[in-house]
Formats: C-alpha cells, structure tokens, sequence
C-alpha cells in the first residue's frame, strides 16, 4: 500500500515538475566551477552575469519577458559539465554564459550545439572549443596560442634563460598552454624538463626538487591558480630560487594569499586591466556595490550576458542560429572596448600583456 | 637527489601513516571503514592554523616556538578526539547491529557533513599561514632536511611508539586487542565495548589531529576538501598494510610516501597516483590480506 501510495506522490510531483516550466520568461544559464576548489571562479562568474541580468531586467527585460538566470555548478569537472548543459537543455534555457574551464566548456559545447543554444565562455582559453565548427558557440577571452605567443615572446626578450622548464597540470586548458608555449620556444631555449603534474595533489615536492636537479633558469606553468599557489610556495621550500611563468588561470589574488611571499616575482599573462578604462567604469562601480570586488573574470561574464541580451533583443528571437549569426556579423560595447567575433567565435582582438606578482598585487608590465 | 627524495617520501609518509592508523584500529575492532575519518584529518588541520594564528596573535610563538607546536598538537589532538567520540556517537553507534553496509553509507554521510560544517564554517577560500619554521635545515648526504620535517618525523614515530606501547602494555590497550577478537565475548567477560570503542576512535581521530596540524606546518594551506584525497591515500595505506594491523598501517604509509615520491621524480609526476595504487594492486594480488594482514578480507 505504502509503495504505491509513495509511486502516487512520486509521478504526481515529476507531473508538478514538467507543468513548472514558466514559459513567460527567458532563462539564461549560468556555468562554472561554483564548489570544489575553483569554486571563487565560477561565483565570480555567476556574478557577472546576474547584474547584466538585473540591470536587463531593470529596463523591462528582453522581448517583453522577464529574464531569469539559472546558476550550473560543474564542479571543475568535464563529466559534470555535461550533465548541467543537460539540465539547461530540459530547462529550456535560452543561452548559457559559460564554462569556466576549457574541458568542461568543450564537452558541453556539443550539447549546445546540437540543442541550437548560444553558450558564449568568459574564460575558456583552449583553441579547440572553437575550431569544432559549432556556429553557435563563441567566447569573449583571448586563446592559449596567443596566450602561449605573448608568454613565450616575454620569456625570451626579458628573462633571457638558458635553461628553461615547463610543467602542466595535466588538463585541457593547461597541457594545452603549455605546449602552445613550448611549440614556440623549444628551438631557441633548452627545455630541460617537461611533464604534468596532478591537480589536488598537496605535495609537489617530488617533482619540484627534481626540476631544482635540473637547474633552469625560469620555469612555466600551465594551470589554474589552486595548483600554481602550491608550486610556488614549495618551490621556495625546496630551495629554488627561480621565476615561475604562468597563464590566466592563475590570475586571482587567491594564488597570492596560498603562496604567500613565495608569490612575489611569478609572471602572468592576462587581458590588460579594464578597472582604469572609461568603458568598464559603469561596471566596477554597481558589481562593487553589489557583489564587492570584481573577480578577474567577473567583467568578462557580464560582457558576455551583455552580447546575448543584445542579440536576442536586436533579433528579436531567442532560436540560437539567428542569435549566433547576428553576434557573429556585429560588433558589440564591451568593457575592454569594441567586441567583435571572426568567423570561429574568437574575438578578433585579445590583447595578453604580463602581470609581475610585486608587493602581494598583481601589477601590468609596461 | 635520491637523499632528498627519500626525505621527502618519509615525511610524506609519516602522514600517511597516522591517518591509516585511525582507518585500521577502527577497522579493527568494528569492521566498519570509517569514511569520515580524512574529515577530522581536516579538523585538524584548520585547528592547527587557527591556533597556531591565536598563539602568534599573543607572542606565545616568538617566546617559544616549540612550546606553541606542542600547545598547539595537544589542542588540536584534544577537540579531535571529541569529534572522534561525537562521531561514533551519532554516526556508528545506532547503526550497530544494523547489515554491514548501513554504517558504510552513514559514515560517508557524516564526512558530507563535515565538509560541508567546515566549509559554512570557514569559508570556501583556501587558508594560509606563513611558514612558521625556517626551510633551510641540516645537510644529510646532500639533501636538505628541514626542521619540519624533522618535527613531522619525530613527532609521528614518537606517537607510534607510545601507540604501541599503550595497545600492547595497558589494560585498555587489552580491552581493545580483546574487543577486535571477539566483540560479543569480550563484552561477556566485563569489558565496556562502548568504552572501548570510543576510546578507539578518540585516539584514531587524535593521531589525525596530529597529522592535520604536520600538514598545515609542511604545506601551510588547508582547505576544507583536503580530507577527501588525503583520507583516500591513507586508505590505501591501511589497506596496503592488511587493514586491521597497527605495524601494517605504519609501514603501508611510509611505502605508499616513498613510492609516491620515487615514482614522480624518476618516472613521470603526471601518474604519481598511479604508482601507488599500482603498488596496491600488486600486492593484493600476491597477498591478498595486504603485508600484515591476518585473515582474508571478505567484508567489504
């Protein structure tokens, strides 16, 4: 009796469940790393997109509806991600803002695709999320072969080494770095050391005080900031006194406060800093007010929400292939300045400059 | 190298081993894996940073630093233990006599908990303290042997010696032999398996401790999911050891640290977990009870 009783509930509130779906607003997905050890990224992210959201909503919303956000932890993990571009597929989420991470945006990116929504990354840096053909996916930050050039043009005119080491931390975006940065430098300098590491390993001394054997002269790092705070800092441990390169992933004051003063002098490749421009200035004050400090990839989320809302309002539809070719032909106000795809869904211009760690801050290279 | 890396595996080790202790006295004496054990390995790391924070906030550090080390692993070791016994408590107790995998599932839930408490707690963010001791230690062959070491090598030796004495010289200590024999028997001659039990997992939940607060002094960053991966290595350990035996949890850790270290450093560190459960696989093959282990394990 009980079961069948319990079978009743159960069927009348999967019924309750289907009837739920509002169709009087449009949802936009939200996705990013939002627990786990990444987790500062995807809220940042998730931020981002709320107060374009709000702000949208504010002036009436788009197309006469109301928008609501719909959050997606992907925990960090490509498996994960697939599963939340399911969720956002049976919600009837009209676009997504995301992934965070490089694999978690290219698997669920043909979830997207064939689904005709438009899912725009903030932060997914690895060429291949936008070489697969895929009309609808695009994304609003530079990739890994530029990322990788500057990085590789920097070590070689400033730092001068002889003898050079890489490591990576074995995942889409950072074995993808690290090798568009190897490909460039292998010939004019000695790589005397190249592999992974694993990520959520506390300890990298084993691998650290064998670079240090080695002895190069600077070493790069291909990964995200959890990983490269704990390198750093037993790096010091271990007694090498050498700079560590590294990528976008890291740039988060979070890397300063895990390694410390070990921190100091670790160079970063990243976008230039829109906080002193005019056209982000809007932006830092109401994400301030409402959220405190931009993260770094905050601003990107919100240009990214922004090009979405627009194209949806300019177009007039929220079916994905007109959306998509509209933000593919126009040209859209962002923070950093004018934002405009190629025919990929890469912006046409990503400006990577260096960070230098000086002081506990990350402070733009001249 | 191989000095430096043997140092660094031991120290590694060290860790492990105190943590599979909790897993294989608990195992032991009620066939349960308490799955939330690499949760209080976590307590303790975060006790370790905040009192450690707390005792330099009042000079106790720059007066002395070993008397704070010691102030700050009996602290440490002492709220450990509590949610040792806490855990039992709510968590195993009541699921005693329930079918052998109940406890299982309720242990997994309450390291759910835990790290979820800790994380509301504390915050999502990664915690960090400057290095309290200095990098450069003494010379051995070469290789530098830092005072952390040092203190994670004695420290976990010193605390597995007197585990051993207190298992094989006290009265508890046979209460406990008596109680992982035969539970039910050992309750028919007088002995208070409640008691015993619990005393099992304040001391198993304070040598964790004692590992937690090595680790915020080795790595000095905790972070409320460290206890998953660490939990899952000194597993590993016990079970590499023969899960059950004291010794086999001692040695299981330091083999699994050294293989660990040797395996990244001459074979490739992308597969550094690799090697380890590799090692485990093997000897499960050749010795299916793990180095130490008495009788085949059919449990679990």
């Amino acid at each position: 009796m009980n079961k069948i009783l319990s079978t009743v509930v159960l069927m009348a509130l999967v019924v309750v469940g289907c009837v739920r779906q509002d169709e009087s607003v449009i949802r936009i997905g939200a996705a990013g790393p939002m627990t786990g050890d990444q987790s500062k990224m995807g809220i940042d992210l998730r931020n981002g997109v709320e107060l374009a959201v709000s702000e949208w909503n504010e002036k009436g919303g788009v197309l006469g509806k109301k928008i609501q956000l719909v959050p997606g932890d992907d925990q960090a993990d490509p498996k994960q991600a697939v599963s939340i571009a399911n969720k956002f597929i049976n919600q009837k989420v009209a676009a997504v803002v995301g992934h965070w991470n490089s694999n978690c945006s290219i698997n669920a990116s043909t979830y997207y695709h064939t689904a005709n929504i438009v899912a725009i990354s903030p932060a997914s840096t690895n060429p291949r999320l936008t070489q697969q053909g895929y009309k609808t996916i695009f994304r609003v930050c530079g990739t890994d072969d530029q990322q990788g050039g500057v990085a590789a043009e920097f070590v070689l005119k400033t730092l001068k080494p002889k003898r050079l080491a890489i490591v990576h931390d074995n995942t889409t975006y950072g074995k993808g770095l690290a090798d568009f940065f190897k490909q460039v430098i292998e010939n004019k300098v000695q790589v005397v050391y190249y592999d992974g590491i694993q990520t959520k390993d506390p300890d990298y001394k084993a691998v650290l005080t064998l670079i240090k054997e080695k002895k190069p002269d600077v070493y790069f790092f291909g990964g995200v900031y959890p990983e490269a705070g704990r390198l750093v800092r037993q790096a010091k441990e271990v007694g090498m006194a050498i700079p560590m390169v590294t990528g976008d992933g890291v740039y988060d004051p979070t890397f300063i406060s895990i390694a410390g003063n070990a921190a100091e002098g670790t160079y970063v490749t990243f976008g230039k800093d829109p906080s002193g421009l005019p056209t982000s200035k809007a932006f830092n004050e109401k994400y301030t007010a409402k959220f405190g400090a931009p993260g770094p990839y905050s601003v990107y989320a919100y240009d990214a929400a922004n090009i979405i809302l627009t194209a949806m309002q300019k177009t007039g539809t929220t079916e994905g292939t007109a959306v998509a070719a509209y933000i593919t032909k126009n040209s859209f106000p962002g923070a950093f300045g004018d934002i405009s795809f190629d025919k990929n869904g890469d912006v046409t211009k990503a400006p990577y400059v260096v960070w230098k760690v000086t002081d506990g801050k990350f402070v733009e290279m001249k | 190298m191989f000095t430096q890396q043997l140092i660094n595996g031991l120290a590694l080790g060290a860790v492990y081993a105190l943590i599979a202790l909790g897993y294989t006295m608990v195992y032991g004496i009620l066939q349960l894996i308490n799955f939330a054990h690499g949760e209080v390995y976590m307590l303790g790391a975060y006790l370790g940073i905040i009192v450690l924070g707390v005792l330099t906030y009042w000079g106790l550090t720059a007066y002395s630093l070993v008397l704070s080390l010691l102030v700050t692993v009996i602290v440490s070791m002492a709220f450990c233990a509590a949610y040792g016994a806490v855990i039992e408590r709510v968590a195993y107790r009541p699921l005693r006599n329930a079918a052998t995998l109940t406890p299982l599932i309720s242990a997994v839930g309450m390291s759910i908990v835990l790290q979820n408490f800790v994380m509301l707690a504390q915050g999502k963010e990664y915690k960090n303290m400057p290095p309290k001791l200095p990098t450069e230690g003494f010379n051995l062959l070469g290789a530098n042997v830092s005072p952390v070491q040092i203190f994670i090598l004695t420290a976990s030796i010193l605390m597995m010696v007197a585990l051993q004495l207190f298992v094989a010289k006290t009265r508890l200590g046979k209460a406990m032999r008596a109680t992982s024999q035969d539970r039910v028997m050992a309750g028919l001659v007088g002995i208070n398996i409640n008691q015993v039990i619990s005393t099992t997992f304040m001391i198993g939940s304070s040598l964790a401790a004692v590992a937690g607060v090595m680790v915020t002094l080795y790595y000095g960053v905790v972070h409320f999911s460290m206890g998953y991966s660490a939990g899952l290595k000194a597993f590993t350990a016990a079970v590499l050891g023969g899960i059950g035996s004291i010794p086999g949890a001692m040695l299981g850790g330091f083999m699994l640290g050294l293989i660990e270290n040797f395996g990244a450093s001459y074979l490739s560190s992308a597969y550094k977990d690799a090697f380890a459960f590799l090692v485990l696989i093997i000897t499960l093959i050749l010795r299916p009870s793990g180095l130490f282990g008495q009788k085949a394990m059919d449990k679990v």
